[in-house]
This record gives structure tokens, C-alpha cells and sequence, in this order.
């Protein structure tokens, strides 16, 4: 392959997907194994894997897309809906678990004040819990984190089906990287988060830090070995 | 939109549906997950149990695991036996559920091994009858979801997915177990582990690791967990999986990706929009409903 200034814009797509994602993770609510007790707020799993998830399902529309259009911003988009979309139905259903199943009203323990619908929050967290559900808070955070997860997702898959044409090959490359910076930012919220009003949310330039040398590294690996294949 | 697209995305979600529920039931009788954390600890705060302890990872890479071997597996015996896809997928199934039951197996033995200083036993019932139970479910499951992916790629179809039928399947297993993680166990942990505590509320923190081993006759074993979590925590797995399968598809088939991928993708963003109004309305109605702790005495009004 020749490196030229293409490559390079490649690569630099691969790095802001990365990045995306390691900011992404940081907005989507997991509490992790306690909340699968009803124990703590967000959804009842870990970071990587729900971050993973959606994204990925994003990934599948984006790739969809781009099998029929070169237009950058629809293949992102569609992705990021398509992540969006799965972290919903799963927030929801992961509600009615919650609220019909458990009989626990959604509730941060974090916040006093939803900061979205300024429900007070306390008084809904039973006894001997850090919360439980997902408050609107977390839903719309979690939403966030969905669209930055599956946008990432998507745009890494663009440069890497930019350099080689081969969509099962740039796919399996797009997973890898997009799991590496999933990985580097739940190190970074060591467990649970609650979304963007958490006091977690502040580490944020960490993850950035770590997921740009990570993704320029990888970035710059996945584009000499997918572009030589 | 064809008809033929139609049909072929109701089948899809169809079996989302079915392949979400097995998962979950796979998982609660095989207790993976994040409630397997409350079994490993119940012997350790004295209470040796009967419930089946499978925690062989979780759930995304254990479910996408299962479904690319068995995509893989079909894949090579559609291409280079020329087999039905039917059988191809049935065979691709049984391998991964072998796969799932050498998993399974050597979790149980493993793990409760490691427990005997806490009285804890390795049940062999419990292995011969659980073991097949769960590799049934994720045969299930497999099936299904390498169902789905067949129908997303199969050359002959409609809809025609640029990425290989096992990528498909890996990305599907990884996004049912995510799910299932999610939803699902939530009602195995929260709600059948500690039965024994009044509904209604969280597990408190010192309770932690107090399950519920005994049965409404003798012990309790993670069948019974099973059929209970199967009235409830299956189900909306199912359909968890299934909206985010068929809405996530559905777009695709009523717009015509080539020449309305901006009505494609509008589309995606009002289930967005609808989705987080009607999470907003079930959380005013459970608060409601459940109103304020009566134990709290914080000073925030509720």
C-alpha cells in the first residue's frame, strides 16, 4: 500500500472513532454486578459489555448502509442510531425488570436532583442500596453514550473500508479497536457509573488521554496490516 | 418495501424474540452473570447451596462465542458440502451447545471444588440434569439467532448484508448477551436469589450472599430458578432482543437505504425520542405508584 495523505486522514478517523468510544463508554449507566441485585443505579451489566453491545449493533446498520452509500455522514449516523436504538430497548426493558419485577422505583443515589426532571431522588432509594433503575438521568445519558459508542463504531469502519474494501475484514478490525478503547475507559470508571452527572464523569480527560495514544497506536497498525491484506 | 422483506424481518423478530428468552433462562439455570456473584458468595457467608454455578464469562463473549462457532460451522457445511441451511444451522447449533456444556461443566466442577473449605459440595444430579438443561437453551438460542444472521446474508434473500454470515452471528451473540445481562438477571438477582426479603426493594448491602436455597419442597435447585425466572425475566429479554432486532431492521426495510438513507436514519431517531418518553412516564408512574421508602429520614421532600 502507499502511505499518503489519505492514510493519514484514515488513520486520524480511526482515532477520533477511538475516541469517541472511550468518551461514549464514560455516559452509558452500568452499576455493574450490584445493580443486577438492585443494589446500585444504571443497568445491571459491565461498561464494556453494554457499551459493546449497542455499538456494535451500530456497526451492523453502518455497515447496512455503507454497502449502498459512500456518504460519511449517513453511514455514522445510521450507526449511532442503530447503537442508540439497542441501548433503549434495553434501558426500558431493563426498567420494567426494575419497576415490575423487583418493585423499585428508579432512583440515582448520586444526585439529590435529577438534573433533568428535578425529581428528588433520596426518598426512593431503599434502604442499604446506592439506588436503583435508570432515572431519566441516566436513560438520556445512556442514549448519549449509544449514539457517541455506535458513531465511533461506524466511523472507524468507514476509514478502515476506505483502505481496503473488504467488509467482513474491516468490520472484525472495527470490533477490535472499538473493544481496546472500551476496555481503556472502564479501567478508568473502575466498576459503575451512573452517567454524565456522576462525580466518575470527571475522569474523563484520562480515558481521553489513554484512548488517543491507544487508538493512534492500533489506528495506525489495523490501517498497515487490513491495507497490505 | 416488499412483502417478501416484510415477512422476512417478522420472522426475524420473531425469533429475536425467542432467542432472547432462551438466553435468559440459559443463564438463570446455569446462573451466569452478575447474580452468579451472590451464589459464589453464599457458602462463604454460610450457606451451601444446590444452585448451579456457571460463571464462565459474561454472558456478550460467552453468547457470541456460541453463535460464531455455530455460524462458522453452518458456513462450512453450506459451502463446501452444499448442505441446506436448515441442517447446516441445526448441526452448527449442536456443536456450540458441546461447546456450551464443556464450559458449563468444567465451571461447575471447578468453581465449587475450590469451595469444599466452605461445605460446599459438587452435586453430580445437579450436573447430569442441569447440564443438559442448559445446553438445550443455548442450542435454542444459537439456532436462532445464526437463523438471523443467515437471513441477513444469505445471497438468495433480500436482504443482503455486506458482512460474513459468522460476523453477523458474532455481533447478534454479543448484543443477546448484552441484553440478557441487562434485563433478564436483573429479575433472577434482584427478585428470585432473595425471595425471602420483602418485595419491593433493593438488596440491602448486608444482606449480601443470603440467597434463598430451599425450595417450596426440599432444596432449592437453579431449575426451580428457571421456571420462575421464565414467568417474567425471559420474556422481556425476548423482547428486548426482538425490538432491538426489529426496529433496528425495520427501518432499513420500509426506507430504501440507497435512495432514503436520511429517512432511514430520521426514522431511528423518533424510536430514540419515543423510547426515552416513554421510559420518563413509566418512571413517574412507578414513583407514584411505590411512593417515598417510609424508613428514609433524610431531609429532602419526596
Amino acid at each position: 500500500m502507499i502511505f499518503d495523505a489519505n492514510t493519514a486522514l484514515y488513520i486520524i478517523e480511526i482515532v477520533i472513532g477511538g475516541l469517541f468510544v472511550g468518551v461514549g463508554v464514560h455516559f452509558v449507566p452500568v452499576g455493574g454486578a450490584p445493580a443486577a441485585m438492585a443494589q446500585a443505579t444504571g443497568v445491571g451489566t459491565g461498561t464494556v459489555q453494554l457499551a459493546a453491545g449497542s455499538g456494535l449493533t451500530g456497526l451492523l446498520s453502518a455497515g447496512m448502509m455503507m454497502s449502498v452509500t459512500d456518504n460519511i455522514l449517513l453511514v455514522v449516523a445510521s450507526g449511532a442510531v442503530g447503537a442508540m436504538i439497542m441501548i433503549d430497548a434495553t434501558m426500558v426493558v431493563g426498567n420494567w425488570s426494575y419497576i415490575y419485577g423487583v418493585g423499585v422505583p428508579p432512583a440515582s443515589a448520586k444526585v439529590d436532583y435529577d438534573p433533568i426532571t428535578k425529581n428528588p431522588q433520596p426518598p426512593y432509594v431503599s434502604q442499604g442500596t446506592v439506588g436503583h433503575g435508570i432515572p431519566t438521568v441516566c436513560y438520556v445519558s445512556g442514549t448519549i453514550g449509544g449514539l457517541l459508542g455506535g458513531a465511533g463504531g461506524s466511523l472507524i469502519y468507514y476509514a478502515l473500508m476506505n483502505i481496503n474494501h473488504n467488509p467482513g475484514l474491516s468490520g472484525m478490525f472495527a470490533i477490535g479497536i472499538f473493544v481496546v478503547n472500551a476496555v481503556l475507559a472502564s479501567y478508568n470508571i473502575q466498576g459503575t457509573i451512573e452517567g454524565f452527572h456522576d462525580p466518575k464523569f470527571k475522569r474523563v480527560p484520562r480515558a481521553f488521554q489513554a484512548c488517543l495514544v491507544a487508538s493512534l497506536v492500533i489506528g495506525i497498525i489495523a490501517v498497515l496490516i487490513t491495507g497490505g491484506a | 418495501m416488499d412483502m417478501v422483506s416484510m415477512g422476512l424481518l417478522a420472522a426475524m423478530g420473531a425469533l429475536a424474540t425467542v432467542a432472547g428468552a432462551s438466553e435468559d433462562i440459559e443463564s438463570d439455570a446455569g446462573s451466569q452473570s452478575n447474580p452468579n456473584s451472590q451464589v459464589q458468595l453464599a457458602a462463604q457467608v454460610g450457606h451451601p447451596h444446590r444452585i448451579y454455578n456457571k460463571a464462565i464469562s459474561g454472558e456478550p463473549p460467552s453468547n457470541a462465542l456460541y453463535a460464531a462457532v455455530a455460524a462458522v460451522t453452518a458456513s462450512v457445511l453450506m459451502s463446501g458440502f452444499g448442505m441446506s441451511a436448515f441442517f447446516a444451522i441445526a448441526i452448527g447449533a449442536v456443536v456450540a451447545a458441546i461447546f456450551n456444556g464443556i464450559y458449563a461443566t468444567t465451571a461447575y466442577m471447578g468453581r465449587n471444588t475450590s469451595q469444599a473449605r466452605f461445605n460446599q459440595y459438587v452435586y453430580l444430579d445437579v450436573l447430569r440434569t442441569h447440564t443438559t438443561t442448559i445446553m438445550a437453551h443455548a442450542y435454542i438460542t444459537v439456532f436462532c439467532v445464526v437463523s438471523i444472521s443467515y437471513i441477513m446474508t444469505a445471497s438468495w434473500l433480500p436482504i443482503q448484508h455486506p458482512f460474513p454470515m459468522p460476523l453477523v452471528a458474532f455481533i447478534w451473540g454479543l448484543a443477546i448477551g448484552a441484553i440478557g445481562s441487562s434485563t433478564g438477571d436483573i429479575h433472577y438477582g434482584a427478585e428470585r436469589e432473595f425471595q425471602s426479603y420483602p418485595f419491593g426493594a433493593g438488596l440491602n448491602a448486608a444482606n449480601s450472599g443470603d440467597i434463598v436455597t430451599k425450595a417450596e419442597a426440599g432444596l432449592r435447585s437453579s431449575i426451580d430458578n428457571a421456571w420462575f425466572c421464565a414467568k417474567f425475566g425471559g420474556p422481556i429479554t425476548g423482547m428486548a432482543f426482538g425490538l432491538t432486532v426489529f426496529l433496528d431492521n425495520w427501518r432499513a426495510t420500509i426506507f430504501d437505504p440507497a435512495t432514503q438513507g436520511g429517512l432511514v436514519v430520521l426514522t431511528g431517531i423518533v424510536i430514540v425520542i419515543l423510547f426515552n418518553i416513554y421510559n420518563r412516564i413509566m418512571e413517574s408512574r412507578a414513583r407514584k405508584r411505590y411512593g417515598p421508602y417510609p424508613e428514609y429520614i433524610g431531609d429532602i421532600e419526596a
